[in-house]
This record gives C-alpha cells, sequence and structure tokens, in this order.
C-alpha cells in the first residue's frame, strides 16, 4: 500500500521476503526426506542418530550401489522403463489433447456422457479391475511377456484427458471465435489456436504420465515374468522388497534403491523444467 | 435413435456374456498333458541362494534330457508373489512349477483348479510319503490328494545375541529361555542391562503371515504339536492359546517387545537381544555371535520334544503345464537326495525329508549350527489347510495385533470370538 | 469487479459464431452428432480404448459382485452361484469396511482442503518468484515424481518412536508414537499424502495461473488492492476450474488411498485404524480369495466418489454449459 506506484501484482519488500523464507523453508522440509535417503544410501553402517544427518567420512562407501548393480541388469531396466513410459506418454498426448479438446471446446452429441465416462474411469481403484484386466490382455490378447501388453492399460491416462479439458476451458472463448471468423477449420483452430496455447499443460501432462509408467511396479510385474523384459521400478521395487533384506546393510541397500529409482525422473524433470515452463504463455493468451 | 441403442446395448450385453463364459469355460486339451513330455518353465524364489541352487539344479538336468529342457525364471518370494501366481492360473499362464508355493496359498490354487493333483501319478503318493515320512500328511488336501509337494522348511527358533547376553550377565552358552518365566525373567535382565532397545521384537505388521512368527510357533509348542485348526474345530483359544497369548502380551506390556515396525532386521540391527526366525535367517547374521535355542513353552519342554511352525515353502506343478509328465520327472529330480542335499548346502534350509541329520551327517558336521535346525524339522506344524487358510490367519492376526499386541481389550473373549469365526469358516472348508 | 470479468471471458459466449457456420456445411453429420461433429471424431480412439481395455473389467467386476466368485484356471470346472446383493449386505454390514470408510473420511476432512490451500498458496508464490526459481519448484515436486515405495522408508524412520520428528519434538511427542497411536495414523497418512502429492496440484495450479489475464491484476492494483486482496479477487476465482479439478483429484487419490496403509502402517495398523476401502478390497479379494466381496466394496466406493465429485463439480464448480 505504501509504495503507489509498483508494478502490478508485485509484493512489498517484506511481504516478499516473507515469501522468499515460507518458500525456502518449505522446500527444505520437502527436500529433507531425499536429501536423507542419499545420505543414508551411502553409509557403510546406518547411522540413525542426529549425527546421521551429516555425512561423515569415515561412514561412506559406494557399496549399497555396487551391490544393487551385482543383482540387477540397470540398463535393461532402464531400456525398458523407457520404452514403456515413452509410449505412454507419446499415446497420452496425442489422444489426450485431441479428447480434451474435443470435450472442453467442441459441442457434439455424447460430450456429457462421454465426460462422466472419464471421471468414472479415475473414480475406478485399479485393484478392482486388475485381475480380470490381466486374464483379459494376457489370455484374451496374448499380450502376455510383451512390451505391448504392459502398455495397453496405461495408454491413454484419464486424468490427463481431464487436465487438458480444464485447460481448454480456461482458454477465452473469443480466441476460438476470432480463428473461426477468419475461417479457419475446426481441426486448424485446435491445431494453431489452442495447442499452442496449452503448452503449460504440456509440461504437467508429460510428467503425470511419465510418473505414472515409470513408478507402476505392479502392473507390469504381473503381466511380464521375463525378466529381460521388466522396468527398473519392478526390478528395484523386488530389490527393495525382499532382495534388501538379505544384504548385510539392510537400510542402506534399500535406499540405494530408492536413489536409483527416484534419480532418473528428478533429472529429467529439471531438463523439462527448463524448455516448458514460460511466464511468456500468459502474453500469448491476451493475442 | 431409441433402437438403435438398445441393439448397441443388447450386443455389448452379449459380447460380455461370452467374454465371461470363456473365463470359466472349458478346453479339454489338459487330457494328455499329463503323459506329455517336452520343454517346460519354471519359477523360483528371488533369494540370491536359492537362484543359486535352481540355476544349477536346471544346467544339471538340461545336460542330461536334450529333449526336455527346463527354461527357469525367478518369481519374487515376497509379499506379491501369490497374486502373481494366481493371476497366471486364471489366464491359463501359470508355469509349469513353482518352486516356492505357499502352503497358504495352496488350498485356494487348488480351489481355482489351478493345481495338479500329485497323487494322480503312479508314483506320486508313495514318493511323497516316502520322502517326507509322517509330515507329509499335514500337506495332504483335505479331501485326500497331494496338491503340493513338500519341499523345505524353515522351523522358527529363537536366535539370540550371545554379546548382548554377555553384556547383559547372563550365560550365552546356556541361557534360561525354556519356560515363559525364564523367558521373561531374562528379557527383564537384558532390558535393565540396556544392551539393546528391546529383549525381542517380533514384525508387529498385521499381515496374515505374521502369525507364523509368533503366535503360532509358541502355541505348537505349547501344546504339543497342534496348529490353528484341528479336525475342523478352532484350537487356538483354548487354554494353552490363551497361556500363550498372555505371555506375548507381558513383553508387550513391559516394553520387552517392541510395539512398532522396525525397518531392516531388528536382530541384525542391534535393536533386539533375540529374534524368532528359522534357518534361512542365518546366512543373514553371517559373523554376528548367535546361539539358538527352541521357542519357549510354559513348563520348558525339552528341547527334543518342542513342536514349531515350519515355514515351509513346497513345489507346485500346475494344470497350464503342456508337458507334465516331463514336470513330474523334474520335480522328482529336484527333490532326489542329491539335490535336496544341494539345496541344503546352499540355502541352509532345511528339505522336508525324513532323517536330516542322518542323511546328511558330513553337512551338519560341518555346521554344528544348524543340527538343531535339523533335528526341529522333524516337529513342525503347519498351517491350516483348505481353501480358507489366508482368511483363517488374517482373523488370528488381527485378534492377536489388538489384544496382545496393543494389549487392548479383554483378551480370552477377543480370542473366543476369533475361534468362533473360524470355526465357521473351517467347516466351509 | 475483478470476478466478473473473468466470468465474462470463460463464460458463455459460444454458441453464436461457429456452431452457426457449422450447420450450414454439414447438416446431416450434425443432426447425428451435434453441433461440432468432430468432437465425436476426436473422442474415438480415446472411447474405444475404454472399450478395450476398461469396460470389460468393469462390467466383469460389478459382475462378480453379485456372485458367489473365484478366479479359475481356464479349463476348471467350477460353480459359481449367483446370490443377488448378499456381497453388498455382507460388505456394508461387516464393521471392518464400515470403518475403512469411516477412515477415507478422515482423511479427505484433513488431506483436501490442506492440499487446495497450499497449493494454490504456494503455486502463487512460485509463479512470482525470481531467484532460485528451478530449485524452489523441483523441490515441491520431487515427492510428486518419487515411487511410493522409494519414500515410504525414510517416513517410516522419521516417524518412528525414537525417529528423528520425536527427537526434536521431545517431550511433546505422542505417545503411542505416531503410525502406531490410533487417534494420530490416518492423520499421519493424510500428512504424507499431501506432503507426497503436492507438487501434482502445485504443478495444475501454476499451468493455470499462466491463463489468468495480466490485465486484471494490473486493473486490481490500480483500485488499489495490495497482494493479498489480488490473490483473493483474481487470482482465486481466475483459476477456478483448477481448483474443481484439484478438489476433485486429491478426492479421488484418498477415496483409491492403497501403498500407504499397505506399506507405511504395516497393513491398516494399529488395529484397522488405517485401513481403507482398497486395502481391504485387497485383502479379501486377492489374499483371501473372495473377489465377489471385493467388488462390491469396489462398486460401493465407486459410487460414493462419483456423488462427491459431483457434489464438488456443481458447488465449487459453477456452470460449464
Amino acid at each position: 500500500m505504501s509504495t503507489k506506484r509498483r508494478v502490478p501484482g508485485e509484493l512489498t519488500r517484506g511481504q516478499a521476503a516473507l515469501r522468499g523464507t515460507v518458500l525456502a523453508l518449505g522446500a527444505l522440509l520437502f527436500l529433507f526426506p531425499f536429501y536423507y535417503m542419499v545420505i543414508g544410501s551411502f553409509q557403510t553402517t546406518p547411522d540413525t542418530s542426529i549425527a546421521g544427518i551429516f555425512p561423515n567420512p569415515s561412514n561412506i562407501t559406494g557399496a549399497n550401489y555396487v551391490a544393487i548393480n551385482e543383482r540387477i541388469n540397470l540398463f535393461t531396466g532402464l531400456v525398458n522403463s523407457g520404452i514403456f513410459a515413452g509410449a505412454v506418454v507419446v499415446g497420452t498426448i496425442l489422444f489426450g489433447m485431441v479428447t480434451g479438446y474435443a470435450l472442453a471446446v467442441l459441442k457434439w452429441r455424447g460430450r456429457g456422457t462421454t465426460f462422466a465416462i472419464v471421471l468414472l474411469v479415475q473414480v475406478v481403484p485399479f485393484q478392482l479391475l486388475m485381475i480380470p484386466l490381466y486374464v483379459m490382455i494376457a489370455r484374451d490378447y496374448g499380450l502376455g511377456d510383451t512390451h505391448a501388453g504392459m502398455i495397453l492399460p496405461f495408454l491413454i491416462n484419464s486424468t490427463a484427458v481431464v487436465i487438458f479439458r480444464q485447460y481448454f476451458l480456461q482458454i477465452p472463448k473469443e480466441m476460438f471465435d476470432a480463428a473461426r471468423i477468419d475461417g479457419a477449420s475446426e481441426l486448424r483452430v485446435l491445431r494453431q489456436v489452442a495447442i499452442p496455447l496449452v503448452k503449460p499443460a504440456l509440461v504437467t501432462v508429460i510428467l503425470i504420465s511419465f510418473i505414472g509408467p515409470w513408478n507402476e511396479f505392479l502392473w507390469p510385474f504381473l503381466i511380464t515374468k521375463d525378466s529381460s523384459l521388466q522396468p527398473l521400478a519392478v526390478s528395484l521395487a523386488n530389490y527393495m522388497t525382499t532382495i534388501a533384506s538379505s544384504t548385510t546393510n539392510p537400510f542402506g541397500s534399500m535406499l540405494a534403491g530408492a536413489v536409483v529409482l527416484a534419480a532418473p525422473i528428478v533429472l529429467l524433470f529439471i531438463w523439462f523444467q527448463r524448455y516448458f515452463v514460460s511466464t511468456d504463455i500468459g502474453s500469448g493468451v491476451k493475442g | 435413435m431409441q433402437r438403435r441403442t438398445r441393439i448397441a446395448a443388447t450386443a455389448s450385453a452379449a459380447a460380455v456374456l461370452l467374454a465371461l463364459t470363456a473365463c470359466g469355460g472349458g478346453d479339454a486339451a489338459n487330457e494328455d498333458a499329463s503323459t506329455a513330455r517336452g520343454d517346460i518353465t519354471i519359477w523360483y524364489s528371488n533369494n540370491e541362494f536359492e537362484i543359486e541352487w535352481a540355476k544349477a539344479m536346471v544346467e544339471a538336468w538340461n545336460a542330461e534330457n536334450a529333449d526336455e529342457q527346463i527354461k527357469g525364471q525367478e518369481i519374487p518370494a515376497g509379499k506379491t508373489s501369490e497374486e502373481v501366481i494366481g493371476a497366471a492360473i486364471t489366464a491359463g499362464t501359470a508355469p509349469c512349477l513353482v518352486f516356492n508355493t505357499a502352503p497358504s496359498a495352496v488350498g485356494q490354487f487348488q480351489k481355482q483348479g489351478g493345481l495338479v493333483d500329485l497323487a494322480s501319478f503312479e508314483d506320486g503318493t508313495s514318493y511323497i510319503e516316502e520322502r517326507s515320512g509322517d509330515s507329509a500328511e499335514q500337506y495332504q488336501a483335505p479331501e485326500g490328494g497331494y496338491f503340493q509337494m513338500p519341499w523345505k522348511a524353515n522351523p522358527v527358533m529363537i536366535f539370540y545375541n550371545k554379546d548382548m547376553f554377555a553384556q547383559a550377565g547372563l550365560d550365552p552358552e546356556n541361557p534360561a529361555l525354556s519356560t515363559f518365566d525364564d523367558f521373561l525373567a531374562t528379557s527383564r535382565t537384558l532390558s535393565a542391562a540396556g544392551v539393546a532397545p528391546f529383549a525381542i521384537n517380533p514384525s508387529t505388521d498385521s499381515q496374515f503371515f505374521q502369525v507364523g512368527f509368533d503366535f503360532l510357533p509358541t502355541f505348537a509348542a505349547e501344546s504339543g504339536g497342534m496348529g490353528l485348526v484341528e479336525d475342523g474345530k478352532a484350537v487356538f483359544a483354548d487354554e494353552e492359546g490363551i497361556t500363550v497369548a498372555n505371555f506375548w502380551k507381558t513383553l508387550y506390556d513391559e516394553g520387552l517387545a517392541g510395539r512398532e515396525a522396525v525397518q531392516g532386521d531388528a536382530f541384525a540391527d542391534g535393536v533386539a537381544a533375540m529374534s524368532i526366525v528359522g534357518p534361512w535367517a542365518v546366512s543373514v547374521y553371517g559373523d554376528m555371535n548367535w546361539g539358538s535355542v527352541p521357542v519357549p513353552t510354559s513348563s520348558g519342554i525339552a528341547p527334543e520334544e518342542t513342536y514349531t511352525f515350519s515355514d515351509a515353502k513346497n513345489v507346485g506343478l500346475y494344470t497350464a503345464c503342456k508337458n507334465q509328465a516331463t514336470a513330474w520327472d523334474v520335480l522328482k529330480f529336484a527333490t532326489s537326495e542329491e539335490q535336496d542335499g544341494q539345496l541344503l548346502e546352499l540355502t541352509g534350509q532345511m528339505p522336508l525329508r525324513t532323517n536330516l541329520p542322518d542323511t546328511y551327517p558330513d553337512y551338519f558336521e560341518a555346521n554344528p549350527a544348524y543340527t538343531q535346525f535339523g533335528d526341529q524339522a522333524s516337529r513342525m506344524v503347519e498351517v491350516p489347510p483348505g481353501s480358507n487358510t489366508v482368511e483363517i490367519m488374517q482373523i488370528v492376526r488381527d485378534t492377536y495385533s489388538k489384544a496382545v499386541i496393543s494389549g487392548e481389550g479383554d483378551l480370552e473373549e477377543q480370542f473366543k470370538a476369533a475361534a468362533e469365526k473360524v470355526d465357521a469358516l473351517a467347516e466351509e472348508g | 469487479m475483478s470476478s466478473e470479468t473473468v466470468g465474462r471471458s470463460t463464460g458463455v459466449v459460444t454458441p453464436g459464431g461457429a456452431a452457426g457456420q457449422g450447420s450450414r456445411k454439414r447438416p446431416v453429420l450434425q443432426r447425428i452428432f451435434g453441433k461440432n461433429p468432430l468432437g465425436v471424431l476426436l473422442s474415438t480412439p480415446y472411447l474405444i480404448f475404454l472399450a478395450v481395455v476398461f469396460a470389460y473389467p468393469l462390467i466383469f467386476a460389478v459382475y462378480m459382485s453379485l456372485h458367489d466368485y473365484f478366479f479359475s484356471a481356464p479349463g476348471a470346472v467350477v460353480e459359481r452361484p449367483f446370490v443377488g446383493l448378499d456381497n453388498y449386505v455382507a460388505a456394508l454390514t461387516d464393521p471392518a469396511v464400515l470403518r475403512s470408510f469411516l477412515n477415507v473420511g478422515v482423511f479427505l476432512i484433513i488431506n483436501v482442503p490442506l492440499t487446495v490451500v497450499l497449493s494454490i498458496v504456494l503455486a502463487t508464490a512460485l509463479d512470482r518468484v525470481i531467484h532460485f526459481r528451478t530449485f524452489l519448484r523441483v523441490s515441491f515436486y520431487v515427492p510428486y515424481v518419487t515411487a511410493s515405495v522409494a519414500v515410504v522408508a525414510v517416513w517410516l524412520f522419521m516417524f518412528s518412536g525414537s525417529g528423528l520428528v520425536n527427537t526434536v519434538l521431545g517431550p511433546l511427542a505422542p505417545d503411542p508414537s505416531w503410525l502406531i497411536n490410533p487417534l494420530l495414523a490416518m492423520p499421519t497418512i493424510a500428512l504424507f499424502v499431501t506432503w507426497k502429492q503436492l507438487g501434482f496440484f502445485i504443478l495444475l495450479y501454476l499451468a493455470a495461473l499462466q491463463n489468468v489475464p495480466k490485465e486484471l491484476y494490473e486493473s486490481a492494483s490500480a483500485d488499489g488492492a495490495g497482494a493479498i486482496r489480488s490473490f483473493f479477487s483474481v487470482t482465486v476465482p481466475g483459476v477456478r476450474p483448477a481448483t474443481v479439478l484439484v478438489l476433485i483429484l486429491a478426492t479421488i487419490t484418498g477415496a483409491n488411498l492403497f501403498t500407504e496403509p499397505y506399506l507405511l502402517t504395516g497393513g491398516g495398523g494399529p488395529n484397522g485404524a488405517s485401513t481403507s476401502p482398497v486395502f481391504i478390497m485387497y485383502q479379501q479379494g486377492i489374499e483371501q480369495g473372495k473377489p465377489g466381496f471385493a467388488a462390491a466394496i469396489g462398486v460401493v466406493l465407486v459410487i460414493v466418489v462419483l456423488i462427491i465429485a459431483l457434489l464438488q463439480n456443481r458447488f465449487a464448480g459453477g456452470k460449464e454449459d
């Protein structure tokens, strides 16, 4: 209030400092368990005291990671995870976007029903469908022990459909109308107006549709028995729940498994972050 | 429009019905599967010692039988292997043999029509009964037949940390742990000496199978060899059961046992001075200075008469198998005296075969620590048979968690109520 | 004033242009499929996908819930009689099942408001921050991108009786400790899930914030509104569709709670204080071989969540057509 001619929406110095502090504290709170995970994964013997929070040169080892590497083929796991998650991302983006657009912008018969179905799909717990789905895919479609069988149930993420729909809804209708008045076909409106405008949604959807399959354990585990087809999450979750306990440092081995599983996606995320989130999109809307 | 929707709906309903019937429907191709020979697939546990054994076994077989090759794959031994097998049965994608079929799941797999009755092989019954002797009986289906090959056991005993015992001024070579009173007194001494946060720390998990690692072994010992259910009646709420439950309750009430889950292994990490597990743990405890004794009883039953829980893992031959004659031969090969010896050597788990100490004298001489387990392997109880095993165990576990671990409510009353529920289930079979 | 503007921009302007144009071109298609037949075409792949992988298992689940069902090997001859609503009656009179629904209720009451408030506030703050932008964002997303199996181990350690949290709290530490305390187990799980999922919801809000027109902030500021007031008068109404989405998704996440009671509280402990309907479905349907009973719980759960989602959409969402 005191400084009359601020840039709109900007905070006072005190408020900004407060915001910075809150964010920093929050970030620390969010990061701490991960920091602890990494520290623990490098410990020779688990140190559960407060001193264990800090790295102790006499208690550092890479042995927990070596143990994983000996037991699991990390490279095959990564490739399988990549195929699985990559296919899901492509399917989700492609079909999720067009379906979300149809649900948000276009008017057609069955739209309400379709949206109700999209919601229903998300509400149904996977545990309810798991075995019938497995029977169907493995027996009726004959896709057991294949990448296709692994990918199929995740090919389109319904949450992504809802998210795309929601973002298309947020785009002011005038923008579509303007394009239509210029004589653009509905498909061109989608390609040239709608898609560029939902770029911020893209990063969200890529991320959520990537994370799901990347961390998914139960389904690929059911559908693949051949270890050369198993994604990293399956072999690592396996390692963490059953094998780690019979190593000399179960806690360290488990945490090392957790780090190996988390690291690629965190790195990938940092990389995405740079390319997609841009505040300029807001001005594009005004365009 | 209206009509079109209705037609579409009817068509899709019909498709679903077709699919549903297909799900239970019959293809009778299995007729000749029982005599067919050829390549087979087997699954084994993912524990590194068992993998070593299984790989060697597969190699030995494959070298001799060029026309009947085995393809081996790992499945996890943990919490999820039963659901994987269950799903594979339903889809008809189960392998020929699973080396690590939990007895608690056999009843369900049998009900699903997933398992082959081994007694249907000419030499089936005789082979099993010759190999395992009297203990084979526990693995017989209630209505007769063997839907599992008794394979190996991990008789549950008390491990104790000799260093901690010495530190607390207790005799590490002859610990006083045979009666409940002794056990409690020893635990109190350990606790008072502060050598470890807890005297003993069984898992507090609510999973059904945890029954086998606190209540069931002590109950088997106290009752002289009874399981949770005998002759279709729940017996765990009888006098012996209540005595055992009160023993454990005292441990929890006095803080001698921890009420909270511990990450990792409490015994190996020095969180507890004792643990209650089978011989598989020996390899985990490695160079720790440990000793082992049978589980305690109220009157201190002599070690050579003490019963315990077997924690057995068996082998199932699955109906989806196309070459069942080969599978049966492999099963016999894998449980031969030689292979059993290998298994013992590599994993330290006890093959379910009669008279272990005399069959493998060299091994027990070289590994005296295992002698007790070898001997204990002749006195073991199993989980209740039938398709409701898991549900029965879950009821017992839930009751135990509440009345014993948390110490809430009237113990005897809750046990009696649980026994009534179990009676009804046991009757169903 | 500002909310009026927002109402106009997301509101009901459409019917004119596009529709009128199209109806002149392809009247037949439009009579069958509505104003934009393209919508049908664009949604077809998704609908086919659902029919292929979703419809059959779902109908199958409903079928199971009406039978004394169990899974059987192909070729096995078994009897699975129709039992009507028996499974539903059994499920709804089972104290353990009712308890699990109550538990999820507690979970939702804590988790949903916390999630909505924290994620909108943090997203707004993160949106404007200039220094350490990537670092701050990534910190909040990290729990979300990591598998539950991986983070549960660390939480178990922090919230155990002798864990870091209790050490810091000293004499204020609860007894019995968090995860074995019947009153605190569910709230601790709710906290865990909030922490775990918050990044996702922040992400949703951040993207939504990009679409709130900057002019609205300018005019709010010209009217003399400070940062706090413009947050309530511009930001909050501006991201309303996202809020509905967050509400619904958070509710769904809560209703499908499974991994946490399974791993964090050792199977719904202590004594069922942290079970969830999905956990019981897993226990009954997969472990204990009673999928009919499990399916009945599942169907009830789906209906309850759908009702909640519809109510949320009605009350928080306002109109869309």
